[in-house]
């Protein structure tokens, strides 16, 4: 198979399946569909996978152009180069896990095969998002990916306690995501205005140029307009309250859209666009505090969380901190490593809370568990080695690939890697204090979910345990040079095919400050653990109710306030400036003022009537006014 | 001539014929015209020349002429005419409005009259068939509405008529400098500025009513709410269309020394609108008026395209006036849906539709977010071209155009969030007729395909869009 066909062919084949689910998905069985909606994704794993071993260079495809005028086309065209192939490879073989997993978890759904339209249509265009080869279609699949998300998000709208909670979380996603948005189109405007073209490559070579002639501010314009766009999808501050609240939406879907892939989106954008954040230091510095900011605090919120499923979200919106920190310092490469071991084991983690929460009866209050470990052990085991992994426990992925963020820290600024290293400190209190209370001490449900209690069918499990075999020995993909010339490094490699990045320095660190990093990275993560385990093991210290929280406990339990303040300084506002807009200068003033004229005609009317009074005597006593006036208008002009 | 005959026939036989008679002639009379004019246009396809349909000189003391001829944006303007028609029969085929004479004669009388004002290539006689269309509407409107009707149709009525007015006065203006008002005549007459202003001044009153264009848009609530459902949409699909084609065609083309006196005021009215509708959008509990005032808003983004009146920005006009028609059909079709089942238009009384009606939710949501110009839909295009070339007109204005795809969204997710999803307050909701759901696929459908391929329409309006922009310019030039 050429090239261009693998590139329509793992395109298409998600259409395909969401084509033929939603239409006839309706009279089939339920393991028909869900076998489809599978099968497409594993057989689109595959033929990436196939392209990911022909690829040489970067290589454009371009099918039709929706647009064509003068000067300018935009072009459905598609790009095949090391990192959108390698997203490829992410979003389908995750995605391929992620709907194995669905077979089982949504088995008792009534809208089993509109669960899997949906999950293939976002599948397409996140698709479309990664392997586009110009920012139109970025922006098409940006889109694309937003509406699944609304509609994946409120799945559940006719549940009878949360449909309205699930409804309204999605519209706020879809909100959120489309202030994002507005700042990406203007990025695109700006990037049209100036280069005249959207396609990555030709911008990339102008951008080479050593004549560049392209003033600092609209670079810094530009980025900055493409960074509040990947606030929004990505979830940063202050775009970021709308992730926690998308896990209303099915399980599945957490971890395929709001942990793997879609939120991803802003930092491939990131990294996509390097040429133009390398020419934008300013944008680069508002980027490693913005991305810090948003790790610290959403490490500090996930700490009181008692959801499963929302400690796994905060823990995703500091996690892609963590990774815009490393974009901030120009770390494109060390971002995408996180990305890839995050899609493993926090996909890992997502599913797992999802055999969970499926075995306890949709129970998702941690406070309500405990000792699992004994009654799904396959669960527990793969959730025990996400955990480790995303704490960064040694030699396992997220110690590598959060080490080689760590490095960039440590290289660009001390206190940066101190902060950093404090969040992934963080993270390894609130993972482990999710991992203890769920599985170890005394079962805290109620009976009857203890009578059900299950491990999960082997397709639920099976996901699971690829992915933690994934989550084990993602690391070697990128090892640091210590471990030896020919074996590290080969990720690094491997991106600096992209446009761009191979002009992005490395950072060259002396192998003692390297095995220093990786002492103090274990010590970390070895304390957090003990302390954890000491506090709700051996301590059996357990979250207390809601209402007895004091002091930082309760700041961090009501997310500092955040929903409240938007609340407060944007919807009420906007809410208010609603109505006096319709009630005081649409209805009184404007409405009114036509009104005064439309009376103004009849008052005149009104008194011009009055001469037409039907008395003779009136009507004579005018007329002989007028001769008068007129006599006397000849004489005077005499 | 076929065109404009074959509606006005029906107009007068519907006025008689049997009730089953009549919901047959409704269908195929609209569907034959639908036909007539998808021929034309397949003919027409690349071309961009004006074709003469017929032509008549009538006495030369009125200087007017009965000329009917057609271009690519004629044809466009037709083509929407043409789908929205049979769409509007279909979709209230088994209603008391398709069984009622007055009603579908009526509905005839506008198809005429609307024709009419696309195929007038003499200025005079587009004033006589722009007033025609006053009123077939103002009595569907006044025997089929409800509410405080009679209010409304008087603000409505007053509101179109002076605009009309201040047009008749620049046609009769227009007058005293030529011989002819043929279209060939008048776009090439050469005006000093002064008067062009004072000629453009006229037309652009009544466009910006009929359009309407903030703030001369307090008629326009009032009036889709106390019309029956398929009068509003008649409203706003077709009518408020001739106020947009009537500002490229006649009203730039006749007086374009003007042009740069009226751009800015009118593009930041425009955008004002924009804002202004879309923010009044999100509060309002009436579902009607909600989509009312969500169309203020779109056609301020189109009425802001227009006057910057590049080939771009023109070109996104006409795929959003098509894309803003066929939306508006299906958001007040389903807004009439709502109301016909639920008794109210009130939003806080609605609720939990989507469990009880799952089809109608889906369709429904389909043309929501077609609406807010999600890709693969019409309107993601247009707005993206639109905005585009708003915003290299003044980036400023490019970003506050740019609002509407979060206003947008929240008011469009709101009224949706609260018509069918929130806690229901019904408990019975019939799905839609095998009609209405013909009436859906055929609008999602094509909304899809043009969203995907907008180059069809392109390749239709535009070279008649860039004759038409190179005359304008040359006259320009010349003087």
């Amino acid at each position: 198979m050429t090239i261009n066909l693998l590139l329509l062919s793992i395109l298409f084949l998600p259409l395909i399946g969401a084509f033929f689910n939603g239409i006839v998905g309706k009279y089939l069985s339920k393991s028909i569909v869900g076998t489809i909606a599978t099968g497409v994704m594993f057989i689109a794993f595959f033929l990436s996978f196939v392209l990911f071993t022909k690829l040489n260079g970067p290589e454009v495809y371009s099918l039709f152009s929706v647009i064509q005028l003068s000067d300018f086309s935009l072009n459905f065209s598609l790009q095949a180069d090391t990192l959108s192939v390698w997203m490829t490879m992410i979003v389908t073989g995750v995605g391929a896990l992620i709907h194995l997993f669905s077979m089982g978890y949504m088995h008792e759904d009534k809208g089993y095969y509109k669960f899997f339209t949906y999950l293939n249509l976002f599948v397409f265009a996140m698709l479309i998002l990664v392997l586009g080869s110009n920012y139109f279609m970025l922006f098409f699949g940006w889109e694309g990916v937003g509406i699944c998300s609304y509609l994946l998000i409120g799945f559940h709208y006719s549940d009878e306690q949360k449909g309205l909670a699930n409804s309204l979380a999605a519209r706020k996603a879809f909100i959120m995501n489309r202030i994002g948005d507005l700042g990406l189109l203007i990025a695109l405007f700006m990037i049209l205005a100036q280069f005249g073209t959207l396609e990555y490559r030709e911008l990339a070579e102008k951008m080479s140029l050593a004549d560049l002639s392209v003033s600092t501010w609209v670079m810094f314009g530009i980025t900055l307009c493409l960074f509040i766009g990947a606030t929004g999808k990505s979830a940063q501050i202050p775009l970021f309250t709308w992730l926690p609240d998308a896990m209303a939406g099915p399980t599945p879907v957490s971890a395929l859209i709001h942990a793997a892939t879609m939120v991803t989106a802003g930092i491939f954008l990131v990294v996509r666009s390097n040429f133009f954040f390398e020419k934008a230091p300013h944008t680069q510095e508002i980027i490693l505090y913005i991305g810090l900011a948003t790790s610290l605090i959403a490490a500090f919120i996930a700490i009181k969380q008692n959801d499963i499923k929302k400690v796994l979200a905060y823990s995703t919106v500091s996690q892609l901190g963590f990774i815009f920190v490393s974009l901030g310092m120009g770390g494109y490469v060390a971002a995408m490593f996180h990305v890839s071991t995050h899609a493993f084991f926090k996909a890992l983690l997502f599913l797992g809370s999802g055999s969970v929460i499926h075995a306890m009866h949709h129970e998702q209050d941690i406070r309500k568990m405990g000792a699992l470990k004994k009654y799904i052990p396959i669960t527990h085991i793969t959730f025990l080695i996400g955990t480790l992994a995303i704490a960064g426990f040694p030699f396992l992925s997220g110690f590598f690939s959060k080490d080689e963020i760590l490095a960039h820290a440590l290289h660009h600024n001390f206190v940066i890697y101190i902060l950093l290293a404090f969040s992934a400190m963080l993270t390894a209190i609130y993972m482990f204090r999710l991992y203890f209370l769920v599985f170890h001490g005394e079962f805290r449900g109620s009976d009857h979910q203890k009578s059900h209690l299950h491990e999960s069918p082997l397709n639920m499990t099976l996901p699971l345990m690829i992915l933690a075999v994934l989550s084990v020995i993602g690391g070697v993909l990128n090892l640091p040079s210590l471990f030896g010339e020919g074996i590290s490094h080969w990720f690094t490699h491997l991106l600096k095919q992209t446009d761009g990045l191979a002009a992005v320095a490395d950072i060259h660190l002396v192998q003692s400050k390297i095995i220093i990093l990786m002492l103090t990275a274990s010590i970390v993560t070895i304390v957090a653990l003990i302390f954890t385990y000491i506090l709700y093991v051996k301590k059996q210290s357990r979250p207390v109710e809601d209402n007895q929280l004091t002091g930082w406990s309760k700041l961090s339990f009501n997310k500092l306030y955040f929903d409240e303040i938007y609340h407060f300084l944007f919807v009420k506002p906007i809410e208010l400036l609603s109505e006096l807009t319709h009630n005081i200068l649409d209805v009184s003033i404007l409405n009114k003022s036509f009104y005064k004229v439309a009376y103004a005609f009849n008052h005149s009317g009104q008194l011009i009537r009055k001469w037409q009074n039907g008395i003779v005597s009136s009507y004579l006593l005018w007329m002989v006014i007028g001769i008068v006036v007129m006599l006397f208008y000849y004489l005077i002009k005499k | 001539m076929e065109l404009l005959v074959i509606p006005l026939v029906l107009a007068i036989i519907s006025g008689f014929a049997t009730k089953q008679l009549l919901k047959y002639l409704a269908l195929f009379g609209t569907l034959l015209t639908f036909l007539l004019i998808a021929y034309r246009s397949w003919e027409y396809f690349g071309s961009s020349e004006l074709v003469t349909l017929y032509s008549l000189n009538a006495s030369s003391a009125f200087k007017c002429s009965f000329h009917l001829a057609y271009d690519g944006i004629t044809l466009l303007m037709l083509l929407l005419n043409g789908i929205i028609f049979p769409l509007l029969v279909l979709a209230y085929y088994h209603t008391k409005w398709i069984n009622n004479n007055r009603f579908v004669s009526m509905m005839f009388l506008m198809q005429f009259a609307l024709i009419g004002v696309f195929l007038s290539m003499d200025v005079l006689l587009f004033y006589v068939f722009w007033e025609i269309t006053l009123i077939p509407i103002f009595l569907i409107a006044y025997w089929f509405g409800s509410g405080e009707r009679k209010k409304a149709l008087i603000k409505f009525f007053i509101f179109t008529f002076v605009g009309s007015l201040a047009m008749l006065f620049s046609i009769i203006y227009l007058g005293s400098f030529t011989n002819s008002f043929n279209y060939s005549d008048v776009v090439s007459l050469g005006l000093t500025k002064e008067v062009a202003v004072w000629v453009m001044f006229g037309f652009l009153i009544a466009f910006a009513v009929k359009a309407p264009i903030f703030p001369l848009h307090s008629w326009q609530p009032d009036t889709y709410v106390s019309s029956p459902s398929p009068g509003t949409i008649l409203l706003s699909a077709l009518m408020l269309k001739m106020a947009l084609y009537g500002m490229v065609r006649w009203m730039i083309p006749l007086a374009p020394e003007a042009i740069e006196v009226f751009r800015y005021p009118v593009i930041i009215l425009s955008i004002i609108g924009i804002i202004y509708a879309a923010i009044i959008a999100i509060r309002l509990d009436d579902i009607k008026r909600v989509f009312a005032y969500a169309s203020i808003s779109h056609v301020g983004l189109i009425a802001g395209g227009i006057m910057i009146f590049t080939k771009d920005s023109l070109y996104a006009s006409f795929l959003q006036m098509l894309n803003h028609g066929l939306i508006a059909l299906a958001l007040f079709m389903s807004a009439g849906i709502l109301e016909e089942r639920l008794q109210t238009r009130s939003l806080a009384q609605m609720g939990g539709v989507a469990k009880l009606a799952p089809r109608f939710a889906m369709f429904f949501a389909i043309i929501a977010f077609a609406s807010v110009s999600v890709p693969f839909s019409m309107g993601f295009v247009g707005e993206f071209l639109l905005l585009k070339e708003i915003y290299s007109f003044s980036w400023i204005s490019g970003l506050l155009a740019g609002t509407t795809l979060i206003l947008g969204a929240i008011y469009t997710l709101r009224a949706y969030q609260l018509s069918m999803f929130s806690a229901p307050k019904i408990s019975e909701f019939k799905d839609l007729h095998f009609n209405e759901w013909l009436v859906y696929i055929k609008i999602s459908i094509l909304l899809v395909v043009l969203g995907l391929f907008p180059h069809f329409i392109f390749d239709l309006v535009g070279p008649s869009i860039d004759k038409l922009l190179d005359s304008v310019f040359t006259i320009n030039l010349l003087k």
